[in-house]
């Protein structure tokens, strides 16, 4: 049996991205399972996901809690220790990141394999949904199923046009992923983020959610304040003294509505460098 | 009716305490910031079950789905019995809690005439459960309980009236608002706060995940809801006097609401033609209302 375990954030789709895997392997003849991580998963906020793969029947119906693979869709989350925690020895840690497996600096008993499923999804599907773009990655570096079949699950999920250009990200991440390496730190740095991140109330710090992070030129700024009413998460602050805005970035989300709302475009969505 | 303000007439201090979980883009979590913004410290807040929108400084209580109306009513006579009717019992409550579940219970209230104020953040579904439908989603829209596919076109039925029900229970304040027009929403927020009786306040507010449209464009779609038509801003007193707050010379095509949601992507050119006629003869309706200040009911 093949269990894996999926790091993301809700609206990268690491839901649908272990439904399709599920439903590949049921293509290849095999039994499987695909289980949410039951919380209140909000757009941005860290989650997980867990797979099951068996030639014969799978009768375990708990989470997996020590996975053969790790398979994550978030580069922010990709730095953090958690993603490879009781992963079994000699498993596999696929990360979303730009980096060469040789830099990361996640340690352990395992190999890694990276891929830059974030630029992949946005060149090919113009948006930063990186389920299907880091599929390719995984066949190619497990081996575990057959591209064929993860097309005909997409396929299943997208179907027409949105589909196929699910499965030219897959076709590129297939090319594109780098390793698996035997990992080269001995034990990775202790990050503290949580990643399963769900329910009610209030957060101390959000700006690990953000892909794009705004950015106000205030000499364009024309003092309208639309911004600043329109920021659901008031991370926006008015300054009255200058009559400018300015951004709390511990509350950002990266939702957009300030950059979109601005009638002078004198907000930009920046790309978050990690 | 309520007195328009000027954006500077906003009030600055924020009740809400952020950042809260709600999605990225949540335009519910936008209801919750300006209405209490608007409502001030002096409320205590009732909540049912919902998305996490934002959380506020305000005392708050819960109850289960079927209760808010009874429960806003007890704190309201409670408040009264003490002698602390400077205090507004508030319901901050979604369009699940309104409109279905909750709604005998508010139905109750609302002929009993309960000095209470009602907020729905309608986000057309049951979504913190993941997009069931309800009856606030309009027709058409494919939700997780009425996905398009060979044999369905989406939801069936038309979106409950829901302003026009309530106002049906002659109760001193019904309001529409939407998040995309905050001078309006808190204007009626502050009308709301000096009148007593049953008052409630339907705010539109997109959902990004269970619309499916990326999270920049939350006011941009709200705001074509209303010039559209099909999202009127309008106010109704004792289920008599009639105010549309937003009138344009002429309504933008009901595509620009439709077209930017996935969750219509799949409509036909005759079912949007059917959409428009709909819309454009409902709000012929209401300007004649306007004109006579007054709705039949
Ligand atoms: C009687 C009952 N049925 C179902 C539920 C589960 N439930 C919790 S929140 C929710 C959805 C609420 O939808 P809505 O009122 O529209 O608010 P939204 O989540 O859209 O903000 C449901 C169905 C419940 N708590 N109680
Ligand atoms: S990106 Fe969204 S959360 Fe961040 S400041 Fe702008 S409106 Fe607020
Ligand atoms: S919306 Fe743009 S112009 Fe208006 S206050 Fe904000 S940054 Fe300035």
């Amino acid at each position: 049996m093949i269990e894996i375990r999926l790091h993301g954030r809700g609206g990268q789709g690491a839901v649908t991205a272990s439904r399709i895997l599920a439903t590949a392997a049921y293509e290849e003849g095999q039994y499987s399972q695909a289980i949410p991580m039951y919380g209140t998963e909000r757009r941005g906020a860290p989650l997980t996901a867990f797979v099951r793969i068996d030639n014969q029947r799978v009768r375990e119906r708990m989470l997996v809690h020590e996975p053969d693979i790790s398979i994550v869709l978030d580069p922010l989350i990709a730095k953090q220790q958690g993603v490879v925690e009781s992963l079994k020895a000699g498993g596999i840690v696929l990360l979303n990141t730009a980096m060469a497996p040789e830099e990361v600096k996640l340690g352990g008993d395992f190999k890694v394999a990276t891929v830059d499923a974030t630029t992949i999804a946005l060149e090919v599907l113009g948006r930063p949904i990186t389920n299907t773009a880091i599929l390719g990655a995984f066949v190619k570096v497990t081996g575990a199923l057959k591209l064929e079949s993860i097309e005909k699950a997409i396929k299943k999920y997208f179907p027409g046009r949105l589909g196929d250009m699910n499965i030219a990200a897959v076709r590129r991440s297939y090319e594109e992923v780098k390793g698996p390496i035997q990992a080269v730190v001995k034990s990775g740095v202790q990050e503290k983020m949580d990643l399963n991140v769900g329910g009610y109330g209030v957060l101390k710090d959000v700006s690990s959610w953000r892909v794009f992070t705004p950015e106000v030129d205030v000499d364009k700024c024309i003092s309208c304040k639309a911004c600043w009413i329109f920021c659901p998460e008031t991370a926006i602050q008015w300054d009255e003294a200058k009559k400018k805005p300015y951004i709390e970035y511990n509350k950002c989300k990266g939702c957009g509505v300030c950059a979109n709302e601005c009638p002078v475009k004198a907000i930009e969505m920046v790309r978050v460098e990690v | 009716m309520s007195e328009r303000i000027t954006r500077a007439q906003i009030p600055m201090e924020e009740m809400g305490i952020t950042p809260g979980s709600a999605c990225q883009g949540c335009g519910a979590a936008l209801a919750a910031r300006l209405a209490f913004k608007a409502l001030g410290p002096n409320v205590i807040r009732h909540g049912v079950p919902c998305c996490p929108d934002t959380v506020t400084k305000t005392p708050q209580i819960g109850t289960v789905f079927e209760g808010g109306g009874a429960l806003l009513t007890g704190t309201s006579r409670g408040l009264k019995a003490i002698g602390r009717e400077d205090v507004l019992a508030v319901g901050f409550f979604g369009d699940g809690g309104t409109y279905d579940i909750g709604f005998q219970g508010l139905s109750a209230a609302a002929e009993r005439n309960e000095n209470i104020l009602v907020i729905t953040k309608d986000n057309e579904a049951y979504m913190n459960t993941g997009n069931q439908r309800s009856g606030a989603t309009p027709k058409y829209a494919t939700t997780s309980t009425n996905p398009v596919g060979p044999k369905s076109r989406g939801k069936e039925q038309p979106k409950k009236n829901i302003p026009f029900i309530f106002a049906a229970h002659y109760v001193p304040y019904v309001a529409t608002a939407s998040v995309a027009f905050p001078e309006d929403l808190i204007a009626k927020v502050n009308y709301a706060k000096t009148i007593t009786g049953f008052r409630i306040i339907i705010i539109q507010s997109p959902c990004p995940v269970g619309w499916r449209f990326e999270p920049e464009k939350t006011i941009e779609i709200a705001r074509a809801g209303v010039q559209a038509g099909i999202w009127p801003l309008f106010e109704i007193q004792n289920g008599h006097d009639f105010k549309l707050n937003y009138k344009p010379k002429e309504l933008k095509p009901v595509t620009e609401y439709l077209k930017p949601q996935a969750r219509f992507r799949h409509m036909t050119e005759a079912e949007i033609a059917e959409v428009q006629e709909d819309t454009t003869s409902k709000w012929q309706s209401l300007i004649q209302s306007d004109e006579m200040g007054k709705v039949l009911i």
